[in-house]
C-alpha cells in the first residue's frame, strides 16, 4: 500500500471514531459543537502519561478516552440543563475552552506542541476504528439506542414511560466524549505530536457536519458521511485550490435536496429487502 | 386500602389564577371513572398534576396507597399509574413497534436490560409482548410503520397500547374517544372493557357522554376546577349545578 | 490604563454588537441559527476591500459589498433555511455552516489567506480627553453602530412592520391567522441581519484596517456569544452583550494575555448559559402544554 492511500486511510478511521463521538449524543437529540475539545483532553491526557510517567499506550489510551469520558459526565450534568440552541452554544464555548486551555497549559508544551513518545501504527488505528464501529453497531441493537431516540423525539413522554432522561443524556453525552477522547488519544500516538490549534472549532463542526450529511436516522450514516467526508476532497485535490469551495457547494445543495443525509431508515429497509428476495 | 388513585385537597394555580381548587375524590380500584366537565374545567391539569408534569400548590396524591404528590414524574409509572395523551404523542423518530417497546421500559429498565441487543435476538420476548398487544387490538399490521404517516384513529389506538403496556393497574386517558369513528369509537369501547376485566382502573377524560355512559360506573364533575357532582352518570346529570354548567355546551344531552 | 483599555474595548464591542443583532433577528423571530452571517460579515470586508483595490471610491465599494450580502443571504434562505422547515433543527445550522465554508474558500481563491491591508478611509485623528486617545474611526463606528441599533429598536416598536416581525417572533400560529405574509417577511429579515453583518465588517475593516478570508470567524462566533451573554431575541441585549464580550477580550488581553483571550470570553458564555440560559436581558422559555 502506498504512502499516500495509507494516510488518507488513517485520516479516514480518525475521521470515522469522530463522527461516532458526534453521532452518539446527537441520536439523543444533542448538538455537540465542541467534540474537538474531548479529543485533545484524550490527546493530552495519554500522551501525558506516556511521556511522563512511561505508561505503554495501550493503557495510556483508554485511561485519556475515559478521562474525557469522566469530563463529559462532569461537565455534561451542568451543560445538558440546557436544549436545543443554547446546548450547542455552551458545547461549542466548551470545546473553546478547553482547548484554549492545553494552550496555555505549559506542562504540556503550551502553544509549542507536545511531541509523545510511544507510536501507534496504522494498522492500529484502523483496528481501533473498526472496534468502534463494532461497538456502535452493537449499541445500535439495545434498548439504550432505543432509549436516547424516545428521550431525542419527545422527552417528556420519555420521561412519564419511566426513561430517565437526563441519566441517557449525560450517559451519551459522556460515551460521545470517551469515544472523542479514544480518537484524540491515537490521535496523539500516531502522529508523536499534539497541538492545541489542532482542536479548533472548526474540526467540531467539520465533524457534525459529515455526520448530518451521511444522515442520523441509522447507524451508518456517520460511517458513510465520515468516508464520503475524507475520500471525496482527495479526489478533487486536482483542482487543489477549489477542492473545498467545490465540497461545500455540494453539501449545500444536497442538504437542500435530502435534508434527512445520504442513509436514512428507508433506505436501509429496502437494502434489506433486495437482499432477502433476489 | 380499595381506592386506586385518591385525591385529596388538591389546589394548583398557573400565574395567580386559580386552575384547581380544593379537589378531592378517590377512583375505587378495578372500576372506571370519568372525569367530566365544560372546557377549561382543568380535568387535563388533573391528568398532569397526578402524572407529575406540574408540581401541586397544595394536595396529596396517592397511587395505590403510595403518596406521589412530590414523587419525581419519572418514578410514577412504577407505582403502577400510566396515562395517554389528548394530543397523541407518540414519538416520530420510532416506529410502531418501538414505541410500544418505549412503554415497557418501566419493566425493562436495569443496565442489563438496556445492554440487551434486542434487535439482534430473533423473536425477542420484549417483541414478542408488544406485537401481542398489537395484534390483540387488531393493529399488528402497522408494528414497522413509522407513526408520522398513520390515520389519526390508529395512532390514537396505539399510544393507547402503549400506556397499557407499562403493565399500569391505573391508567389516565385524555379524551380516548376524540376524533375517531363510530367503529373506533365501538372497538375502543371493547378494548377498554377488556382492560376493566382484567382489573385495571380507568379514569377517562371524556366529551362524549355516551361513549362515557357506557363505560363509566362513575363520574366526577369539574367545573372551573373545582368538583360540583360526583355519582353515577344518571343521577349526575339531573343536577342542576351540572346542567347550569353545561348550559350553550352539547354536553347535557 | 485602564480607562483607554475600556475604550477600546467598548470599540470592539460596537463591531461585536452589530454581528450579535444580527444573530439575534435571525433567531428570534426565525428560530435560526445562522452561521452564515458570519461569512457575509467577511463578505462585506472582503468586497469593499476588493472593489476599491479596482479603484471604485468608497461608497460604491461599501454599497457593491453590502449589495453582494444581500443577495448572498437570500440564496442562504432559498437553499438553506425555506427547504428545511419541519425537520431537524440541525439541518439548516449545518447547511448555513456550508454557506461560511463556500464564502471563505471562494475569497480564498480570489484574494489568497493572507491578511490585507485596507486603506486608511478617514484621516489619522486623534481626540485626546485627559490621559485617553480615541482613534476618529473608532468614535464614527461606535456613534454608527449605536445609531443603527437605536433605529431598529424603534422600527421593530414604532413601524407595522415591525410589529408584524415581533407577532412572527411571539408566534407563528397567530401570525398567519393575523394574516402576515410570512413567506415575504422571511427573506426581508434574511436581508436585513446580512446587511447589518457585512456592515459590521466594513465597519471593522475601515477600524482596524486589515481584513482575511477569515475574519468572520473569530468575530462571527464572538457575536453569538454576545447575543446568548445578552438574551437571543433581545436586541438590547444584543447590544450588553457585545459590549460586555469586547471589554472581557480586551481586558483580559491586556491583563492576562492574549492566549487566555478564548478562556475568559468563552468562560464567560459557559457560565452564563449554565447559570442564566436565557441571557443578561431575555425571558426563560416557558413550559410545553401537554
Amino acid at each position: 500500500m502506498s504512502g499516500y492511500l495509507t494516510g488518507v486511510l488513517v485520516v479516514l478511521a480518525f475521521n470515522v471514531m469522530a463522527a461516532y463521538a458526534v453521532y452518539l449524543p446527537m441520536a439523543a437529540g444533542q448538538l455537540n459543537l465542541g467534540i474537538a475539545g474531548f479529543m485533545a483532553i484524550g490527546a493530552y491526557a495519554s500522551a501525558f502519561l506516556t511521556n511522563e510517567y512511561g505508561w505503554s499506550m495501550w493503557t495510556a489510551i483508554p485511561l485519556g478516552s475515559g478521562l474525557a469520558g469522566l469530563m463529559g459526565i462532569i461537565i455534561g450534568i451542568p451543560v445538558l440543563r440546557t436544549h436545543g440552541i443554547y446546548l450547542a452554544m455552551a458545547t461549542f464555548a466548551l470545546g473553546q475552552v478547553i482547548s484554549a486551555v492545553f494552550l496555555n497549559l505549559e506542562v504540556v508544551g503550551g502553544a509549542a506542541g507536545y511531541p509523545v513518545s510511544d507510536y501507534a501504527s496504522p494498522q492500529v488505528v484502523w483496528a481501533a476504528a473498526a472496534g468502534v464501529v463494532v461497538l456502535m453497531l452493537y449499541i445500535s441493537r439495545t434498548r439504550f439506542a432505543l432509549c436516547l431516540t424516545a428521550v431525542k423525539s419527545d422527552a417528556t413522554v420519555a420521561d412519564l414511560l419511566g426513561v430517565s432522561v437526563r441519566g441517557m443524556q449525560v450517559a451519551a453525552f459522556a460515551l460521545g466524549a470517551a469515544v472523542a477522547g479514544f480518537g484524540g488519544g491515537l490521535y496523539a500516538h500516531h502522529y508523536n505530536f499534539v497541538e492545541a490549534q489542532h482542536f479548533n472549532v472548526l474540526l467540531s463542526v467539520f465533524t457534525v457536519l459529515y455526520v448530518l450529511f451521511g444522515g442520523t436516522q441509522t447507524v451508518w450514516g456517520p460511517l458513510v458521511g465520515a468516508a464520503f467526508f475524507t475520500l471525496v476532497p482527495e479526489l478533487l485535490r486536482a483542482s487543489d485550490q477549489w477542492r473545498y469551495a467545490v465540497f461545500a457547494a455540494f453539501i449545500i445543495l444536497f442538504m437542500a435536496v435530502r435534508p434527512q443525509g445520504l442513509v436514512t431508515t428507508s433506505l436501509m429497509t429496502l437494502f434489506r429487502r433486495r437482499r432477502v428476495t433476489p | 386500602m380499595s381506592a386506586a388513585l385518591s385525591i385529596s385537597g388538591l389546589s394548583k394555580s398557573f400565574a395567580g389564577v386559580r386552575a384547581i381548587r380544593d379537589l378531592s375524590f378517590e377512583v375505587p380500584k378495578g372500576r372506571t371513572t370519568a372525569l367530566i366537565g365544560p372546557n377549561g374545567a382543568g380535568k387535563t391539569t388533573v391528568f398532569n398534576m397526578v402524572s407529575g408534569v406540574y408540581g401541586v400548590d397544595a394536595g396529596r396524591i396517592t397511587v395505590n396507597g403510595t403518596d406521589v404528590t412530590h414523587m419525581p414524574s419519572r418514578r410514577r409509572i412504577s407505582t403502577g399509574v400510566a396515562r395517554s395523551f389528548q394530543n397523541i404523542r407518540l414519538m416520530s423518530h420510532l416506529s410502531v413497534l418501538e414505541n410500544l417497546l418505549v412503554g415497557q421500559h418501566v419493566r425493562a429498565s436495569s443496565l442489563a436490560a438496556l445492554l440487551t441487543p434486542y434487535r439482534l435476538i430473533p423473536n425477542h420476548r420484549w417483541k414478542r409482548e408488544a406485537r401481542a398487544a398489537l395484534a390483540e387490538s387488531g393493529l399488528e399490521a402497522y408494528a414497522d410503520e413509522t407513526v408520522g404517516a398513520l390515520p389519526y384513529g390508529v395512532r390514537k389506538r396505539i399510544d393507547l397500547v402503549r400506556a397499557t403496556l407499562a403493565g399500569a393497574s391505573v391508567l389516565m386517558l385524555d379524551e380516548p374517544a376524540a376524533g375517531l369513528n363510530p367503529s373506533e369509537t365501538n372497538a375502543l369501547r371493547d378494548h377498554l372493557r377488556a382492560l376493566a376485566a382484567k382489573g385495571v382502573t380507568l379514569l377517562v377524560v371524556e366529551h362524549d357522554m355516551h361513549f362515557v355512559d357506557s363505560i363509566c360506573e362513575n363520574v366526577v364533575v369539574l367545573n372551573f376546577g373545582e368538583k360540583i357532582a360526583e355519582g353515577p352518570l344518571s343521577v349526575v346529570r339531573r343536577d342542576p349545578k351540572v346542567r347550569e354548567a353545561y348550559i350553550g355546551t352539547d354536553g347535557e344531552d | 490604563m485602564l480607562a483607554q483599555q475600556i475604550v477600546n474595548g467598548l470599540m470592539l464591542g460596537a463591531i461585536y454588537m452589530l454581528v450579535a443583532v444580527a444573530f439575534t433577528l435571525a433567531i428570534g423571530v426565525l428560530n435560526f441559527l445562522n452561521f452564515s452571517l458570519p461569512g457575509l460579515f467577511m463578505v462585506g470586508g472582503m468586497v469593499s476591500f476588493g472593489m476599491m483595490k479596482l479603484g471604485w471610491p468608497w461608497f460604491l465599494a461599501f454599497a457593491v459589498a453590502l449589495l453582494a450580502a444581500a443577495l448572498i443571504s437570500l440564496l442562504v434562505e432559498r437553499l438553506a433555511y425555506r427547504r428545511m422547515q419541519g425537520g431537524d433543527p440541525e439541518v439548516p445550522l449545518v447547511s448555513s455552516l456550508g454557506f461560511l465554508v463556500l464564502l471563505e474558500n471562494l475569497v480564498l481563491i480570489q484574494y489568497g489567506s493572507d491578511q490585507q491591508a485596507f486603506p486608511a478611509l478617514l484621516p489619522d485623528m486623534n481626540f485626546r480627553i485627559g490621559g485617553l486617545v480615541i482613534g476618529m474611526a473608532q468614535v464614527l463606528s461606535l456613534a454608527v453602530s449605536l445609531a443603527l441599533v437605536f433605529w431598529l429598536s424603534r422600527f421593530l416598536k414604532a413601524t407595522n412592520a415591525g410589529r408584524r416581525i415581533r407577532t412572527v417572533a411571539e408566534s407563528r400560529e397567530t401570525a398567519l391567522l393575523m394574516g402576515i405574509d410570512i413567506s415575504r417577511l422571511v427573506p426581508q429579515l434574511f436581508v436585513a441581519s446580512a446587511l447589518l453583518a457585512a456592515f459590521a465588517g466594513i465597519l471593522f475593516a475601515v477600524n482596524y484596517q486589515q481584513v482575511s478570508p477569515f475574519m468572520g470567524e473569530g468575530v462571527g462566533f464572538k457575536g453569538v456569544a454576545a447575543m446568548i451573554v445578552g438574551g437571543m431575541g433581545s436586541i438590547w441585549g444584543a447590544v450588553l452583550g457585545g459590549l460586555l464580550i469586547g471589554l472581557a477580550e480586551v481586558l483580559s488581553i491586556s491583563f492576562i494575555g492574549a492566549d487566555m483571550v478564548n478562556i475568559t470570553v468563552y468562560g464567560l458564555l459557559l457560565l452564563i448559559l449554565i447559570v442564566r440560559p436565557q441571557g443578561l436581558l431575555g425571558r426563560p422559555a416557558s413550559r410545553e402544554k401537554l
